[in-house]
């Protein structure tokens, strides 16, 4: 059942390859099956009693093997970080689910929660299992009220089943989970600003080392893992690492989920096999753009935009291809700008959104990014911009990259700095005239 | 760890933070979130700097090489790294200097100052603020931010003592991080986030009885003692780095004057004492120095009115007063925050009029020099097991502090080329307290009971019996581990125990245990045990019984120094005893006993009553000399702590007439007498000293000296012969605002309210007192003026009372039948 797929002749990497089924997003969107019995009936619960029955050690090298990595974003191997936690004291540990999704274009978790929450209720208890924590968070993004209410229904009826708390499924194993909502701040996603935020702190990030395993909520060792990757774990038991790895690339294994949304036909949420080409997902998955489109996001808003042409169309939805096209594969979010898009007014709505989500914890994000960057960008729509304007923002950019205390300035900075590497056009145009190149449509007001 | 800072080759201690070896390399960087004695947060990140490391081959362990030089290759970080949250590694390589570098600073020094005013001109951190500093050295000149600033409000009192410029603040997080992590009271926080945060309390201010130090280590004008805002430019002050008189911690302070005032007083740095901190009382508490109705000149009675003569003149005066008494019927006394010169003055003195009446006061019934093993205030931070009998936060405020650095379980850092490190990596935000090894015990709940494992309050005045009864379960425990059945004899040990004592038997078994089994265990006690010679005695033999070490709070700054030098009655029968109706005349130092009116009737009738004091009171009232005295800030002089280190008290430049120590009382008696006393002067008491200590208190250092305990029996011959321990209901309780002055504070006595009588609700129920009332009400024959104060931390039958130098700390009678409200007066209760 375990061991690393080492033939990677015959890879699936396309959502046509007959061989792919979608399993995670199996029950998105069917009615009623949210609940215990429908989870149940379809055999729910069985991959927990597989892992319960295994020993933690090898729970966490079957995940290693499956090639999972995050889906939070920053894509480290689940299994790695699960052995990064110290041999258990006696005292309290945890597992936490980052449910706080908040990129903009992101919506995975979402669906998942709200419409299979048994699904990631049963990934924790695994990789509680495997990382021998008896307690559980899942910290649920504010504003995602369903997955709350649905979650916490989900809880209940776990308890009343002995599927949660005192030796469960009829275990010797303890595990119970804690449900916390967030107050609407996207730095909550970042891991140790979530754990300030859980502990009642206010959320700023925190200094690592030490990391979440040696000290993490309440500095005691903690696992953090993002919805997706907590209930991809629960297929990789169910079929083993060889299943998952079978799908993907070398760099970037087993299914991950597209989150298209801007200018196509069928916006949506595709799981699809890693390695799958920007084309498809864009083109066959959700209809395609509507019109000329001249860019697109690959995953997420924090992650720079590419130009919407065959050569980036083609790259596959993998880390590695991402980073070395000078962007990441993020979150999986894909936002499609159309042609007649200005990219200035476009690249302000990203950047208003991280200065009002700086945390104000450092200076280059504070000022640069929550202050400074969005001003300049208001000075440039107005039509009161000059070219030294353009010039500005771009050494500013420069300043704000990798100086500040968490990524979030880089969050900002990055594509904006991508933005005017590909379209500095439409800045010195708006510079010069005053006037947007293509003029704003009624975004706003939608 | 071998290092390289551009370069200057090092050799740094693992764990080192990069930005402290930039220093020890002798470089510069600049910062303003790092802050010596607190945690580094990598929050400014003006301490960029591009770090580099080699790197060993995974499979050989080797180091892989570079193959043009074939020395080990270096990997730069992709990123700038802040060099405050970055720990050394072998063959580390930074780099200050490059343009890249400059680049980074530049950008940090321009995002700095995007929302940050420029009105240094008017600020009063103009001259002396971080931020201009660095601005200028490491900033383009030049602002690209075209924009309006942020506009936030710039006069918020975040308490009576400090105003907070929210416009300035450069969120480096000092405050914040200080309140949890020095005094651990979390007061302080940022509200909003992004370009919004500002700083911010609840509404109470800000309740902790260190909060003034944010001011000090505020890097920008945001947060300013309100003593002295407006007050002056930085370059205008005069700085004399002095030693607190206020209690016996020996703070080092850093008193600012201007045109014979003083303006402010800042926390000096003495690493051993209180590091960077000081208490709201000592800082804020200097404004009566400079209060209009100080005394300046000397004063003789003509007529039953005081008037104004020379020195010269009233020392004629004083001479014929005392020639006319016979003179082992004259008492001398000075205050026990008086120096060791001024010691040496007064013992001059009394052996010159011939009498062995001679005292320094407060002095309790008991002794307050340790035996055995003293502790320093390092043992104190270093300790695993503390017992504290007492409520040092009031006693000797830099105790609670070093107590505190205990519980974090982190040794005092070793100090660099550059003196305290920058960034301590070992320090972090919010780290775990091991309260478990902090036992204190009071007879109600105190500030440190916050953060103690295990509390303990016995009845007032209850101390000897709780410490004869631990000294005895000791005793009977440490026999039993010798019985045939040790665990049964240990039970045996516990059957008599008496819970009455304020523990029960398990706690009292657990905290022995704890003692037991600590490697460096601290007894520290105050003024509550020394006021009874048997809770004194029992707490002695509890250490040597434990092997723990001894720290002693005195009553005052130097009563310990006086104590060691012996300024001390010939018999304790010649106790200072202001009531003595065999004294025939009285020269006191500082004290003021005609507070009480019986006292003040026994002085009517004196051959001579000659006071030396700062400001009229009930006692000058009745003098036939009234001298001009300095304040403790304007004194030259020495002065010894609880931990027994000498440490300098300096004078600083005060406008205040004709007034002087007591050494200058002596000095001009002397010369009316035609007698060169000893103690004449500083310098010739320090002549004395010399002999008697072996130290040249001339050439000591800022940071002090320890003195070695005196020889056995050198305290033998002293021995002070106990006194009984009082009783009452009124319990005289240690004050960190000391209360003789707090009139004439007016900043203080906003922030902290007047004097409180508090009590336990119940008990101010049955006597109809309510809340915030001002009553006056005799407490052993002192007619008080209090305002009421219910505390449920006071235990029903209990009222206590702060403590004046002329009311020392313990029980003192209470006669509630006296007491007299204040007709429609009420304060506010802090
Ligand atoms: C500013 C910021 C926001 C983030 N937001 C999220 C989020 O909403 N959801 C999430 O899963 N991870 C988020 N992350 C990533 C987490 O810090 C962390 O890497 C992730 O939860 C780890 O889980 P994974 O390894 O399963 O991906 C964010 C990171 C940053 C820096
Ligand atoms: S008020 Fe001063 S110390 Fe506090 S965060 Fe602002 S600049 Fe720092
Ligand atoms: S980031 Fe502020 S001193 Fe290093």
């Amino acid at each position: 059942m375990s061991g690393a797929v080492t033939d990677t002749v015959d890879r699936i990497t396309s959502r046509r390859d007959p061989r792919f089924e979608v399993t995670l997003y199996a029950y998105v969107g069917v009615e009623g099956a949210h609940t215990l019995d429908a989870y149940l009936e379809r055999g729910g619960y069985d991959a927990a009693r597989r892992a319960l029955a295994m020993e933690p050690g090898e729970v966490v090298d079957l995940v290693k093997a499956s090639g999972l990595r995050g889906r939070g974003g920053a894509g480290f191997p689940a299994g790695v970080k699960w052995s990064f936690m110290p041999p258990p004291d006696g005292r309290d540990r945890y597992v936490v689910c980052n449910a706080d999704e908040s990129e903009p274009g992101s919506c995975k978790d979402r669906y998942l929660m709200e419409d299979d929450p048994h699904q990631l209720i049963e990934g924790m208890m695994i990789a509680g299992h495997a990382i021998q924590a008896t307690t559980g968070v899942i910290y649920v993004r504010g504003e995602y009220h369903h997955a709350y209410e649905r979650l916490r229904a989900a809880m209940e009826e776990a308890r009343a089943r002995g599927i949660l708390g005192r030796g469960v499924l009829g275990t010797d194993v303890d595990f119970d989970l804690i449900l916390h909502r967030g107050a609407g701040a996207y730095i909550c996603g970042e891991e140790t600003a979530l754990m300030n935020s859980f502990e009642g702190l206010r959320a700023n990030p925190r200094l690592k080392p030490p990391f979440p395993a040696q000290a993490g909520v309440y500095g005691r060792p903690t696992t953090i893992n993002n919805v997706t990757t907590l209930a991809s774990v629960v297929h990789v038991v169910a079929k083993g690492a060889d299943w998952f790895a079978a799908m993907g690339t070398d760099d970037s294994k087993g299914i991950h989920h597209a989150q298209v949304s801007g200018a196509v036909a069928r916006p949506g949420v595709f799981e699809v096999p890693l390695g799958i080409t920007y084309r498809e997902i864009i083109h066959d998955l959700a209809g395609g753009p509507v019109g000329p489109a001249k860019a697109f996001i690959p995953g997420g808003t924090s992650c720079p935009l590419l130009p919407f042409d065959d050569a980036h169309l083609d790259l596959p939805m993998e880390y590695a291809a991402m980073a070395n096209a000078g962007t990441m594969m993020g979150t999986g979010g894909v936002i499609v700008i159309p042609q007649d898009q200005c990219i200035v007014d476009a690249m302000y709505n990203v950047v208003r959104f991280y200065a009002h989500e700086s945390c104000g914890k450092c200076t280059p994000c504070r000022e640069g990014v929550a202050t400074w960057l969005p001003k300049m960008y208001q000075k440039l729509l107005a039509g009161l911009g000059t070219p030294e304007d353009v010039d500005l923002i771009e050494d500013m950019v420069k300043n704000l990259r990798g100086t500040a205390f968490c990524p979030l300035a880089d969050a900002a900075a990055w594509p904006v700095q991508k933005s005017l590497e590909l379209f500095r056009d439409e800045y010195e145009y708006l510079a010069h005239h005053g006037t947007p190149m293509y003029p704003a449509k009624d975004r706003w007001s939608a | 760890m071998k290092i390289h800072v551009n370069d200057v080759p090092l050799d740094v201690a693992p764990g080192t933070s990069v930005i402290d070896a930039v220093f020890a390399a002798g470089y510069d960087v600049p910062y303003f979130c790092s802050q010596e004695y607190m945690s580094p947060i990598g929050a400014c990140r003006m301490c960029l700097a591009r770090v580099g490391a080699p790197r060993k081959d995974r499979a050989t362990g080797e180091w892989i090489l570079d193959e043009a030089t074939g020395d080990a290759k270096i990997f730069w970080f992709p990123n700038p790294m802040a060099t405050c949250t970055t720990q050394v590694m072998e063959g580390m390589v930074v780099d200050t200097l490059s343009k890249e570098v400059k680049r980074a600073q530049n950008g940090m020094v321009e995002f700095t100052l995007v929302n940050h005013p420029l009105d240094c001109p008017t600020c009063d951190k103009g001259g002396a603020c971080e931020l201009q500093d660095r601005a200028y050295e490491y900033g383009t000149g030049e602002s690209r931010f075209v924009f309006d600033k942020r506009h936030q409000e710039k006069h918020h009192a975040l308490s009576e003592a400090i105003t907070l410029d929210r416009e300035r603040c450069i969120h480096c997080k000092r405050c914040v991080r200080y309140f949890e992590e020095v005094p651990g009271d979390e007061v302080l926080d940022f509200i909003e986030r992004g370009g919004h945060t500002y700083i911010g309390t609840l509404e109470d201010g800000l309740p902790s009885p260190f909060s003034g130090n944010i001011t000090d280590i505020c890097p920008v004008g945001a947060l300013l003692d309100s003593t002295s805002r407006f007050r002056g430019r930085n370059w205008e002050y005069h700085h004399t780095d002095t030693t607190s008189l206020d209690d016996p911690s020996g703070a080092a302070l850093r008193i600012d004057a201007r045109t014979g005032r003083i303006e402010r007083i800042k926390a000096g740095l003495n690493d051993e004492v209180n590091k960077t901190w000081i208490d709201d009382g000592t800082r804020f508490g200097h404004e009566y120095a400079d209060h209009a109705d100080r005394i300046t000149l000397p004063m003789v009675r003509k007529d039953g009115r005081l008037e104004p003569v020379a020195w010269s003149e009233a020392m004629r005066v004083v001479r014929d007063k005392l020639g006319g008494v016979d003179g082992t019927k004259v008492g001398v006394a000075i205050r026990a925050d008086a120096t060791l010169e001024e010691g040496v003055a007064a013992q001059a003195l009394a052996a010159h009029l011939g009498t062995g009446r001679l005292d320094h006061a407060p002095r309790p019934a008991a002794s307050v020099l340790p035996g055995g093993a003293p502790a320093t205030l390092r043992d104190v931070a270093t300790s695993d097991g503390l017992l504290v009998l007492g409520d040092p936060t009031h006693e000797a405020a830099i105790v609670d502090l070093r107590i505190k650095d205990a519980l974090k379980g982190v040794p005092p850092a070793d100090l660099l080329p550059h003196g305290v490190p920058i960034a301590d990596l070992r320090l972090t935000e919010r780290m775990p307290r091991k309260t478990e090894i902090l036992t204190v015990v009071a007879p109600y709940r105190t500030d440190l009971m916050k953060h103690a494992g295990r509390t303990v309050t016995p009845p007032a005045g209850g101390e000897g019996a709780l410490l004869r009864a631990l000294l005895a379960l000791a005793h009977a425990r440490t026999e039993a581990q010798g019985a045939s059945d040790p665990g049964k004899a240990a039970d045996a040990a516990l059957a008599g125990w008496d819970d009455a004592v304020g523990m029960s038997a398990a706690d009292a078994a657990a905290l022995l245990d704890a003692l037991a089994a600590a490697e460096a265990p601290v007894l520290i006690w105050g003024g509550f045990v020394s006021a009874d010679p048997d809770a004194d005695a029992a707490a002695r033999a509890l250490a040597t019984a434990v092997g723990a070490k001894t720290l002693i709070l005195g009553p005052m700054a130097n009563a310990a120094g006086l104590e060691r030098i012996g300024v001390l009655p010939s018999h304790e029968r010649y106790a200072y005893d202001p009531a003595s109706s065999e004294v025939r005349a009285w020269i006191l130092g500082d004290l003021d006993p005609a507070q009480d009116p019986t006292v003040a009737k026994r002085f009517a009738d004196l051959d001579a009553l000659i006071v030396h004091a700062a400001f009229e009171n009930a006692t000058t009232a009745l003098a036939d000399v009234v001298l001009p005295a300095v304040t403790g800030y304007e004194k030259e002089g020495s002065t010894l702590n609880a931990e027994g280190r000498l440490l300098p008290v300096r004078a600083a430049p005060v406008e205040a007439g004709a007034a002087t120590d007591f050494t200058g009382v002596v000095k001009a008696y002397g010369e009316a007498a035609g007698e060169r006393l000893e103690g004449r002067s500083v310098r010739s008491a320090r002549r004395v000293l010399k002999k008697r200590l072996d130290v040249d208190l001339a050439e000591l250092p800022d940071d002090g000296r320890l003195l070695p305990p005196a020889p056995a029996a050198a305290r033998g011959a002293r021995a002070l012969p106990a006194r009984r321990a009082a009783t009452g209901s009124a319990l005289v309780v240690p004050s960190l605002v000391r209360i003789e002055h707090l009139d004439r504070n007016p900043t203080l006595l906003r922030e902290h309210g007047g004097p409180t009588l508090r009590m336990h609700p119940s008990d101010a129920h049955a006597h109809g007192l309510t809340r915030g009332e001002v009553v006056t009400v005799p407490v052993g024959g002192i007619p008080r003026r209090l305002v009421v104060a219910p505390d449920d931390g006071v235990p029903e039958g209990t009222w206590l009372v702060p403590t004046l130098p002329d009311q020392p700390v313990g029980l003192h009678p209470l006669d509630l039948d006296a007491l007299r409200r204040e007709r429609g007066e009420t304060a506010e209760v802090a």
